[in-house]
């Protein structure tokens, strides 16, 4: 059966069309084209049209036209469009025309760069000219290293590799700074946060050595769909950029089916789960032969449903090799292995966590499930945009789950399909990534008096910090580097923490094997002793976390539960910065605080019917983190007419819907931000809910919630009224089972106080 | 809280120190003479002894007071932040051996510093030193480029110690560092030393206090440095011209693999025999019949496979390559077949370790197995066939299949 034909089928079934909440056809649209510009060289056409490419799409003539002008241009356009036109053309007539001009391709990760450069090759090779393109990575043999220093016209790289490989060592890659004509930047929808604050640092340190060599690059950066690409874009680069959005790529008709599991306890409002929704659905499809791809929000989900589907294709050796799971922690080389598999058709159904989201080349897939919420706009137009690249019919599912966001999703589909996607935001100015990449930057070349850095805040402060601290060595207005360190290693740009765990599997004793790792906070959650890890749907028990040694060890066995971890978290305020009253006697405030985390405990949950077996504890270290946050102070008053639990049960109601309603407002994937709830908080003696950027240092959402503190509990409370629970439900104020009967009354009754 | 303090509250430590500025208009010079019996017979190093050891490009008519040996003393392992604060120079003269140390004492006399040794380099034809092919030469290729001067001067021929001591004595002593050289090769341990490693932080140490003598230990450490690569590149000439002198047989075998990488065969050769009689004997025993295959003198290099089979001697790899003679060359099938049968019946003795290598081996063994008999049945059906066309097809056949 192919999709038409099994969304016709679908679509007059009574039992499955009772719970689509909505079916949404998106038309196919045609191509709209233009000639080749004037500044594409001439040698490219014939290579275009021998790929039967006669015209370029709007996006793309009109980006190369904004490059040829000399200005710095953001594309933003949506999967499969051709967007590496939009920087290959310009850069190839750039080399084809001065053969000393170079140019910098950053791509977000390994995988992505391998891709654009075997289409990269593929033109060069067909054009017969001496046009080198090099891979600098971990990966590039040091044999190789040299050469591609001195001889590469394009630099195919990472922004880690930029960071510690390229910039503290730029005077053995002289030929690049000397003649960089092109920086480009692709996926920059996927710097946002940590990972974006530190790339526009990165940037600022290879602007300040360009100026150095004496080079002038101009940006090209592509971005997916976001609300605010130029917003992103002149925050990474510190300058302004042309907006390109124009897209001119065609589209199949794509099928969006919104799909809310039934309701199977009707008093305590609980729904079928997504995953054994998920595992039918995908099920089905995998049983029609078509081709689909299967995210689920975390790594745990995705072992699980890839274990479900593997069974049902198991042959008799056991093998399931049709069916592969697909995230974060698998090796490189069985990660290229499964999207060699998709590309190829050998591989008929794929589950994966949002790692494949990024424009990794897995070629066009039929359909594709969102077993919940991805969390933002973005990324589930992202991961829908899996399917249906050609032409073609294409048909995505989105599984609610009972998560509140899933449920106003789901119920307000119209608010998905017609709301712009979130905001990425990110701070360069971040007080912790800002200094680090200082550093890096006055060991790379050293600062002057009166020197800038970017357009970072207060270089002289910064500098006048380090000479304080004898990092820097202040002498005839000069800050030269006088310490013994290698200041670039000493950050990470993809999180805070700057060593991953590594996943080492001792079933065998004679042949250790490591097979994947995980960062320093997912660790603690997922790697404690005796958690149940989860790898291509084989199960580990983890006999010994070695913190300090960053290292977990594994050895496979065969239970039928999988472990889930709790997190604590205590705060601890550093420092206010704004305080203001409202709501007559209410206060607001916007400062800095300290969040410890710790792993105590776990629960054993049992496959199929996900009950709880039973309980284990953890014995960990706590994690640190600084961060902003801003916090709603309740009026003593209204706090004392209150009895102490029921007033619990009204902040955590308050809590939850504020976790609903902010990320809507902040416009930031759910995960960015933390809400909590102090009775007696110690941060201001009161009862007070907390909300924090879940990053080190913050990027800014607790300023601008700061911003909007008397809407967003406006906002709450209209959630909350709008509601038709009578006590309570995941949709709103959290489930009765967790406020109590009282919570929903006493949260709105706190919220009118507050919004008086 | 106020910015500075916030930084404090995100960088750690707040141990701020004021220091003295200080200006400058030459970097500091020191000089040290070292007596000419330190260095024996270091003004009759010849070129051609040296081409023994090198493969760089040396003038015919090299003096060897035109020798530079260079070391520098730096502020940490690398990247553009590191600086050479401390250049020596050393040469020898026809009274001695001389050492010319540039020291900044601060920043700003860098760029004096990086002057001194482009007029310096320039009068030297060939440079030494040790590691410096990797670190001091890219070090200071990269301060005059971050000074804006010309890195010219840094283009001659160079020999770089540390890879010709370690082709000559990493076998026996693993870890080539300067201070073991001194130690097990020269015979001249060192005493009250300054470990490298506390170099930049005494360095740092000084531009926060300015006091002086903090350096001595590092001046004196680049000094001894540089006369022991004088001392060690001419124990290494005597060596090469004296192989015979050798104590260790480890090192005999070590220098004819150094020699024929160079390909002075004849020379190699020499050493290889000369390590036949110690404990790598087995090595030097195929590194020589290696030598004879390589330039075809295959009867030679079997003569040897054989000698170390009679005496039970490297295992395996006498009957492989044997093997591999009467295959392929002999075109002695039925031996070939024997040969490796034995190998693989040695490899199947309890007493080996049965490691990765060892199932390697088998496994190439047993392919190798398979093909000689596969190529004596085939012989034999084709010979019963050929036997009417006489012998000259038969030997058609024989050639092809080895291609």
């Amino acid at each position: 059966m192919n999709v038409s034909q099994l969304a016709d089928q679908l679509r007059r079934d009574h039992m499955f069309m009772k719970d689509v909440t909505r079916w949404e056809v998106i038309p196919a649209r045609p191509a709209r084209t233009l000639p080749f510009p004037a500044s594409m060289d001439a040698r490219l056409a014939p290579v275009l049209e021998k790929r039967g490419i006669h015209a370029l799409y709007t996006h793309q003539a009109h980006s190369m036209e904004a490059t040829a002008r000399g200005e710095d241009v953001t594309v933003v356009t949506p999967t499969a469009s051709g967007k590496t036109m939009c920087y290959n053309l310009p850069v190839l007539s750039a080399i084809l025309k001065d053969p000393d001009s170079r140019a910098l391709y950053l791509f977000p990760t390994k995988a992505l760069s391998a891709d654009q450069v075997s289409e990269l090759y593929d033109m060069i090779e067909e054009m017969g000219v001496d046009i080198k393109t090099y891979t600098y990575d971990g990966d590039t043999p040091a044999a190789a290293r040299k050469a591609v220093r001195q001889a590469g016209h394009i630099v195919v790289t990472n922004p880690d590799m930029l960071h510690s490989g390229i910039l503290p060592h730029h005077t053995k890659w002289v030929k690049l700074f000397e003649n960089l004509k092109y920086i480009v930047i692709d996926e920059i929808h996927t710097y946002r946060g940590v990972f974006g604050s530190n790339l526009a640092n990165v940037l600022r340190r290879l602007l300040r050595l360009c100026e150095f060599y004496g080079s002038h690059p101009q940006f090209i950066l592509c971005s997916a769909t976001i609300a605010n690409p130029k917003e992103l874009a002149e925050t990474l680069i510190g300058r302004p950029v042309t907006l390109v959005d124009d897209n001119g790529a065609p589209m199949g008709e794509r099928h969006f089916v919104f799909y809310n599991p039934p309701v199977i306890n009707r008093q305590l409002g609980i729904r079928k789960g997504a995953i054994p929704v998920t595992r039918s659905i995908s099920g089905m499809l995998l049983k029609n032969g078509i081709q689909a791809i299967t995210f689920a929000r975390s790594r745990l989900t995705v072992e699980v449903l890839t274990r479900y589907l593997k069974d049902m294709v198991r042959d008799p050796l056991g093998n399931a090799g049709r069916v592969r799971g697909y995230r974060g922690g698998y090796l490189p080389g069985e990660r290229r292995e499964i999207e060699r598999g998709l590309r190829a058709g050998q591989v008929d159904a794929v589950v994966s966590t949002n790692a494949l989201e990024l424009g990794i080349d897995i070629g066009a897939l039929d359909a594709c499930v969102m077993c919940g919420y991805p969390g933002t706009i973005a990324s589930a137009w992202q991961q829908a945009g899996r399917a249906g690249r050609r032409q073609g019919t294409s048909i995505v599912f989105f599984i609610a789950s009972s998560a509140a966001i899933d449920q106003y999703i789901v119920n307000h589909p119209d608010y998905f399909l017609h709301q712009s996607p979130e905001n990425a935001l990110l701070n360069p100015d971040n007080l912790y990534i800002l200094l680090s990449h200082f550093k890096c930057a006055a060991f790379e070349l050293p600062f002057e008096d009166g020197d800038g850095f970017g357009n970072a805040p207060a270089p002289e402060e910064l500098l006048g910090y380090l000479s304080d601290e004898g990092i820097l060595h202040h002498v005839e207005g000069r800050y030269h580097w006088s310490a013994e360190d290698f200041p670039a290693s000493e950050i990470s740009l993809r999180s805070a923490a700057a060593e991953n765990f590594i996943i080492i599997d001792i079933t065998d004793p004679a042949h250790h094997r490591v097979i994947g790792e995980m960062d320093r906070f997912t660790a603690p959650m997922l790697l404690h002793e005796n958690a149940i890890y989860m790898h291509e749907g084989r199960q580990f028990q983890v006999e010994k976390l070695d913190f300090d040694a960053c290292k977990a060890f594994i050895r496979s066995v065969d239970v039928g539960y999988y472990t889930d971890a709790d997190l604590n978290i205590n705060l601890s305020l550093l420092d206010i910065e704004k305080e203001e009253p409202f709501a007559k006697t209410a206060k607001a405030a916007l400062g800095e605080i300290k969040v410890t985390a710790l792993v105590t405990m776990f629960k054993k949950i049992r496959f199929d019917t996900h009950e709880t077996l039973g309980f284990g504890h953890v014995r960990l270290p706590e994690t640190d983190m600084h961060t902003t946050a801003m916090w709603w102070t309740l009026p003593p008053e209204v706090a004392a007419k209150i009895p102490s639990d029921r007033l619990k049960n009204g902040m955590l109601g308050i809590a939850n819907l504020l976790r609903i309603v902010c990320p809507l407002y902040l416009m930031c994937a759910p995960q960015d931000i933390a809400v909590v709830y102090q009775v007696k908080s110690p941060i201001t003696d009161q009862p007070t809910i907390i909300l924090y950027d879940n990053c080190p240092g913050g990027i800014g959402l607790s300023q601008k919630a700061f911003g909007m503190r008397e809407l967003l509990l406006e906002k709450a409370m209209q959630v909350a009224e709008d509601c038709p629970c009578e006590y309570g439900c995941p949709s709103c104020v959290g489930p009765v089972g967790e406020v109590g009967e009282d919570g929903k009354r006493t949260a709105i009754r706190l919220l009118r106080e507050l919004t008086k | 809280m106020n910015l500075r303090d916030k930084l404090r509250a995100v960088g750690g430590t707040g141990n701020a120190q004021k220091r003295p500025a200080e200006t400058a208009g030459d970097c500091q010079h020191l000089a040290v003479y070292r007596p000419m019996e330190e260095f024996p017979g270091a003004l009759s190093l010849r070129a051609e002894t040296l081409r023994m050891m090198s493969d760089q490009e040396l003038p015919d008519d090299l003096d060897p007071r035109r020798i530079l040996y260079l070391d520098t003393e730096t502020t940490g392992l690398g990247g553009s932040g590191t600086v050479a604060f401390l250049v020596g120079m050393g040469f020898l003269t026809d009274q001695g051996f001389e050492v010319h140390q540039f020291l900044m004492r601060d920043y700003p006399e860098e760029p004096y510093l990086l002057r001194h040794v482009a007029a310096g380099m320039g009068r030297f034809d060939v440079l030494c030193t040790f590691n410096g092919t990797t670190f001091d030469v890219p070090l200071l290729e990269s301060r005059f480029l971050m000074n804006r001067m010309d890195r010219e001067c840094l283009d001659l021929p160079h020999l770089d110690l540390l890879h010709m001591c370690r082709r000559l004595w990493k076998l026996r002593l693993g870890r080539c560092n300067l201070g073991r050289l001194e130690e097990v090769i020269l015979g001249k341990p060192r005493v009250d030393d300054l470990p490298g490693s506390e170099v930049p932080q005494r360095y740092f140490t000084y531009l926060k206090t300015k006091q002086i003598s903090l350096l001595d230990d590092i001046l004196r450490h680049n000094a001894q440095d540089i006369a022991t690569l004088c001392v060690l590149l001419n124990h290494m000439a005597d060596l090469y011209l004296h192989p015979e002198q050798i104590t260790f047989g480890e090192d005999v075998y070590s220098m004819g693999r150094a020699l024929e990488r160079l390909h002075r065969t004849e020379s190699a050769r020499r050493c290889y025999r000369l390590a036949r009689k110690s404990r790598v004997g087995d090595l030097a025993g195929s590194a020589l019949a290696v030598s004879y295959r390589r330039t075809g003198e295959r009867e030679q290099a079997a003569e040897i496979w054989r000698g170390m089979i009679r005496e039970r001697r490297g295992g395996v790899t006498p009957y492989v390559e044997l093997a591999k003679h009467e295959e392929h060359y002999r075109k002695n099938i039925p031996e070939a077949l024997r040969l490796t049968e034995l190998a693989i019946s040695l490899l199947n003795e309890p007493s080996l370790r049965q490691g990765e290598t060892v199932q390697q081996t088998k496994n190439e063994l047993q392919y190798r197995y398979h093909r000689l008999r596969r190529k004596l049945k085939e012989t034999e059906n084709h010979g019963n066939y050929v036997g009417v066309q006489g012998q000259q097809g038969h030997e058609t056949a024989a050639g092809r299949e080895d291609g």
